[in-house]
């Protein structure tokens, strides 16, 4: 096994992590939930070149072979993927290796999927993804989440990777981050001196960072109770059809103010097409108080594929990922809108 | 329906329940008495002369027993094939790839060997690099080796018949390219190795080999050991593919380690350094030009290769050969021209893997096929049923095939996917996203030579019969990785012997139990197939003669059936033998009581007889093959074929391309266990198909490679593969033990072809870059768009 060797604190509560979180800060502390990413990024690589992966980086200062390489992400570098850079922010020696994870498994407070009184739902961070595909509420009335959770990774990734996780480890490609921004969703944050809101969408800053303090802990995730005429939709697009990090996903929501049209909101999120997932503004734009046709999908279509900033890495290249976007936007918004008809 | 009780069945896997279970044992599963761990220091730098390696602060750190650099192990050349020997166990004057090794370590514990490699400090003059094989043999390119002139390890320039007047002789053709990427064999099992000495200088190793005997040899020539002190073992292999094929230099420099400290020493690779290591697939860039008489009869092949092999030959020189040579088959074709050249690079070693070198030149060559049928207004199986050879025949490049159930394989996988509802018979294509393909394939059983040039049986087998009576115990030295070997050498021993295979036990992947060349070429059922009837038939006679010598009846008359000993002469009294045995048995329940002398009585009063028991057997190849240069390659006693029929979906938006389905048929000669026919056609495919459309080492500017791992590295899922329909044909080799031959490499031969040539129904688009992902695909089809404007 190649992780560093660390301890892991295990508190019940939330207060109790918080201050864990507070009181380790100078050793190097992690917060470990499903450890599905955690620990696939804490292996240290038998090149330690493999970690930045960008150009222009001291390969081997002084001539040695380095054990970690601090660097800058390159903008210029085809490999230095919105995925890849994550990877770099961990070449900073004290996240690379913590002293401690902080482990959260037995605190209750934050599992589990509730029915709020006002028609909304609070998911628990630590509510796994498996948990989240199984729930018949999510996969009625916000659909695009269920979506987002059935084509992450494989069952086992599911059975122990989280909703919290997915969404703080802040990866433009997270499948199940695209919907909820595409829902509206909006997170809860806690430290031990503070507890704030922040919406889904405002809470990526890159490719890996985020608004997330150091001490804080993302508690739950709030889904707005579902509009009438409302529906909704995620799609996932990659090489193989399991254990994939997608080269393009879009996630689509929409209401009608009635059956027919006009289309009273819509919002289209698109992933793995720029640092961090967008909130493709454009669509909106177009569609908005517009009877939908096929043409004006069309348009929003082509406005999401604005939206989109995508590089060239080895995952997929700029021009097909923008394609990708015109395409399954349109199929999105399309498939939303005769499940919004049919539920009549 | 045959006439065999064990042969030509179902009979589950000898290692099954221990492998469902987990009891089966894996060299990363042993431990010794005073075990130290292994880890390596392999080179940042794709390219770069060493100036310094200072390993002190190493040796320094509590816990490290021992550090090991060239100056320790040598500069003994080794590699796979004794004309290209050109690596040595350590690094010494410079590095070639990123993870070429440089220095090892041993210590109390892993993590105190890894923090060791870390204090060693290599000074290093960094040289330029070739990444790109195409170019390697240019003028002015940075070279690897003083021995490989211009980077060019290995070349084959080959012309059997007449290519010109083949030319003449065509009515259509065309020329075609073809490229595919470095791959990776994805085997489950990284590789392990635990290597110890004993006081008398014997040297052990227990090995994820899928070669005992060839990494003896390397072994004991590269650490210069007399060969009889060296032993190497191979526990259960999860998976070889090709890889494993070679000894490594991971293997020689635990062994080393083990040398130099006394106690054993354990490594297992990282996924990541199964990735560095490689000696996977080959990249490939083929150009063919294919004449076509009118009435669709092969008239020419030119066929130009380049191999980027990477930083080092291993089986190199072989894979060039293969690409050429077995295009020979499975059609009739007179005249052919190869140019073949085996490059190095900057880039992790290239080696065998399943269908070695001969993969993609297949795809290449199928895929004109189509695109000719097609040209021709014929159906594309048509024009391969006007084209395939027939059992005796022999190709142009001195392969004869003695069995050959290509017409029936065809014909097979046509009837069965209703190809003919499906396709159109002008060879036209149907478009539209939904696409159906077909192709051929031809691989050897066998390789005709050994690596090294020698007179070698290439395979041995001790069959002992059990001195209390009832058991006999198989040895081989051959290799179950996986495969299945294990249990066809349980099956024949069993069938031979009247035996169930509950009483059979096999003892393999020992190279103390017996020779045997190891698990490549596809070779074990056949060759050590061979040996091990002939062990079973000696170790029957024996016995019998025993029991007929106390009888006084001619041993002709006596059989071994079902478990008992039968004579064919009618009814006899074995009551005296039976007393014997009764009488040593005294306490013993279910003691034998029938009018039939069992098993267990005859093989131990045979042991009171005789002493011990055992039968041997031995198989080496005929001589084979043409006199031109190179002509050992290529050479089998038997040749196994297969054709197969793809059938996809495109999204012609997206280029997500869904497979649905996957008929194939194989002809092995004889199918010796029906469900391991079916496995490794069903792997071949699922393997196949991964090289198609996902799998590809992606490098970055300075030769490091960006997916290392099996999440970026993408193989088919579950989810990926489509219905398989296995269709087992039988052609009876006459070279074969029982008539068995190849299925392991020969299913794999047609995957990539007929994918290729389904995406091509599917969308009018053909990719000549693999794998085809659905952005090439949407790159090729807007492509199409735009020309047509």
């Amino acid at each position: 096994m190649l992780l560093p060797r660390f301890d892991v604190l295990v508190p019940e509560t939330i207060d109790d992590a918080c201050a864990m979180l507070a009181d380790y800060a100078d050793d190097g502390v992690r917060i470990l939930a499903g450890g599905t990413d955690l620990l696939v990024d804490l292996r240290r690589p038998i090149i330690p070149q493999h970690v930045p992966r960008c150009d222009g980086c001291p390969t081997h200062p002084e001539g040695q072979i380095a054990t970690t390489i601090e660097c800058e992400p390159s903008k210029s570098d085809p490999l230095m993927s919105p995925e890849g850079s994550i990877r770099t922010k961990l070449a900073d020696p004290k996240s690379a290796a913590p002293a401690f994870l902080v482990s959260l498994h037995k605190i209750d407070q934050l599992k589990g999927i509730e029915l709020l009184p006002s028609g909304g739902l609070r998911i628990g961070a630590l509510t796994t993804i498996s948990e989240i595909e199984r729930s018949s509420e999510i996969r009625k009335d916000w659909t695009a989440l269920a979506h987002g959770a059935d084509s992450l990774g494989s069952p086992l990734v599911r059975n122990r990777g989280t909703l919290g996780g997915n969404i703080a480890n802040a990866r433009p490609a997270a499948d199940t981050v695209i919907p909820t921004i595409a829902l509206g969703g909006k997170l809860t944050l806690q430290s031990s001196s503070d507890t704030r809101t922040v919406a889904a969408g405002d809470f990526p800053t890159g490719p890996g960072l985020s608004v997330l303090k150091p001490g804080e802990i993302v508690t739950d995730i709030h889904l707005p109770t579902p509009s009438p005429h409302s529906g909704s939709a995620y799609y996932k697009m990659a090489n193989r059809k399991a254990l994939e990090i997608s080269t393009v996903g879009v996630a689509v929501w929409m209401v009608l103010e009635k059956p027919g049209g006009p289309i009273k909101d819509v919002r289209v999120a698109l992933g793995a097409v720029g640092p961090t997932p967008i909130l493709a503004k454009s669509v909106g734009k177009v569609l908005i108080g517009k009877v939908p046709t096929d043409e004006i999908l069309v348009q929003a279509a082509k406005a999401a594929a604005g939206d989109a900033r995508p590089i060239d890495d080895h995952r997929g290249s700029a021009w097909y990922r923008v394609q990708m976007v015109e395409q399954l936007t349109l199929r999105l918004l399309k498939s939303v809108l005769s499940g919004i008809e049919n539920d009549r | 329906m045959s006439d065999y009780r064990i042969l030509n069945t179902r009979a589950p896997r000898v290692d099954a329940v221990d492998k469902a279970t987990g009891k089966a044992i894996y060299t990363d599963d042993l431990r010794r008495p005073g075990m130290l761990y292994a880890a390596i220091l392999h080179s940042p730098l794709a390219h770069a002369r060493i100036l310094n390696i200072d390993t002190s602060r190493a040796e320094q750190l509590p816990g490290v027993k021992a550090v090991v650099t060239y100056r320790e192990a040598g500069t003994t050349p080794y590699g796979v094939s004794p004309a290209r020997y050109d690596e040595t166990i350590f690094c010494h004057d410079k590095v070639r790839y990123v993870g070429d090794e440089i220095a090892a370590v041993a210590a109390v514990d892993q993590d105190t060997a890894l923090e060791a490699v870390r204090l060693i400090k290599v000074d290093f003059e960094e040289l330029p690099i070739v990444l790109d094989g195409r170019t390697a043999m240019d003028e002015g390119q940075p070279l690897l080796h003083e021995m490989h002139k211009n980077n060019m390890c290995a070349k084959v320039n080959w012309h059997f018949g007449d290519i010109e007047k083949g030319r003449k002789e065509s009515h259509i053709i065309r020329t075609d390219h073809l490229s595919s990427k470095m791959q990776d064999a994805a085997f489950m099992e990284p590789q392990s190795i635990l290597a110890e000495t004993e006081s008398n200088g014997n040297l052990t190793m227990w090995s994820s080999t899928q070669a005992p005997h060839y990494v003896q040899r390397t072994l004991a020539m590269a650490l210069n050991i007399p060969l009889h002190k060296v032993r190497v073992i191979k526990p259960a292999v999860g998976g070889g593919f090709g890889p494993k094929a070679s000894c490594s230099s991971a293997e020689l420099a635990v062994c080393l380690l083990a040398m130099k400290t006394g106690q054993p020493v354990k490594l297992t690779f990282d996924r990541e350094q199964v990735f560095l290591h490689s000696r996977a697939r080959h990249q490939f860039f083929h150009t063919m030009t294919t004449g076509v008489k009118k009435d669709g009869s092969l008239s020419f092949l030119e066929h130009k290769c380049i191999l980027d092999g990477g930083a080092y030959a291993s089986f190199g020189i072989a894979t060039v050969y293969y690409s050429g040579s077995l295009l020979g088959g499975p059609y009739r074709l007179k005249n052919m021209k190869y140019d073949g050249y085996r490059v190095v690079t900057n880039k992790p070693a290239c080696g065998a893997q399943r269908g070695h070198g001969a993969v993609i030149a297949r795809a290449l060559f199928e895929v004109q096929l189509d695109r000719i049928a097609e040209e021709l207004g014929m159906d594309p199986i048509e024009l391969r049923l006007k084209n395939v050879m027939e059992a005796g025949e022999t190709t142009c490049n001195e392969l004869y095939v003695s069995s050959f159930g290509m017409r029936e394989a065809l014909e097979a996988v046509r009837d069965s996917a209703a190809w003919k509802n499906k396709r159109s018979s002008s060879g036209k294509i149907r478009g539209g996203g939904k696409g159906i393909g077909a192709a051929c394939g031809f691989f050897v059983s066998g390789a005709g030579y050994s690596i090294y040039r020698s007179r070698t049986y290439h395979c041995t087998v001790v069959t002992k019969v059990d001195e209390v009576g009832g058991g006999v115990t198989v040895n081989s030295g051959s290799a179950d990785i996986g495969q299945g070997s294990d249990t066809v050498l349980a099956m024949i021993t069993a069938e031979e012997l009247g035996l169930s295979l509950d009483d059979v036990q096999v003892a393999s992947g020992d190279s103390k139990l017996s020779v045997d060349l190891g698990a490549y070429s596809s070779r074990t059922t056949l060759m050590t197939g061979h040996a091990c009837r002939e062990a079973a038939q000696d170790a029957k006679r024996q016995i019998l003669e025993a029991i007929a010598g106390k009888m006084s009846v001619a041993p002709e008359t006596l059989d071994l059936k079902d478990g008992f000993v039968v004579s064919l002469a009618g009814e006899i009294d074995f009551s005296e033998l039976r007393k014997e045995y009764l009488q040593e048995h005294k306490g013993f329940v279910d003691l034998p009581d029938g009018p039939q002398l069992t098993f267990a009585e005859a093989s131990r009063v045979a042991f009171l007889e005789l002493g011990t028991i055992v039968g041997t057997g031995k198989y080496r190849p005929p001589p084979l093959g043409g006199s031109f240069k190179g002509a050992a390659v290529g050479t089998s006693p038997a040749f196994g074929c297969s054709a197969q029929v793809a059938e996809v979906s495109v999204d012609l938006e997206t280029g997500e391309i869904t497979m649905d389905k996957i008929t194939g048929a194989h002809d092995c000669g004889f199918a010796i266990n029906v469900t391991q026919v079916e496995g490794q056609m069903h792997g071949s495919i699922m393997m196949g198909m991964g090289e198609a459309l996902m799998e590809e080492i992606i490098y970055d500017k300075k030769g490091r490679i960006v997916n290392a791992n099996l999440a970026e590295y993408k193989i088919p899922t579950a989810l990926d593969v489509p219905p398989l329909d296995a269709i087992i044909v039988e052609s009876n080799e006459p070279h074969g033990p029982y008539g068995a031959k190849e299925v392991g490499e020969g299913a794999i031969m047609p995957v990539i072809p007929t994918i290729l040539n389904a995406i091509y129904d599917a969308t009018g688009v053909r990719i000549d870059e693999l794998p085809v992902t659905p952005e090439r695909l949407m790159a090729a089809m807007k492509a199409k768009k735009d020309k047509k404007g």
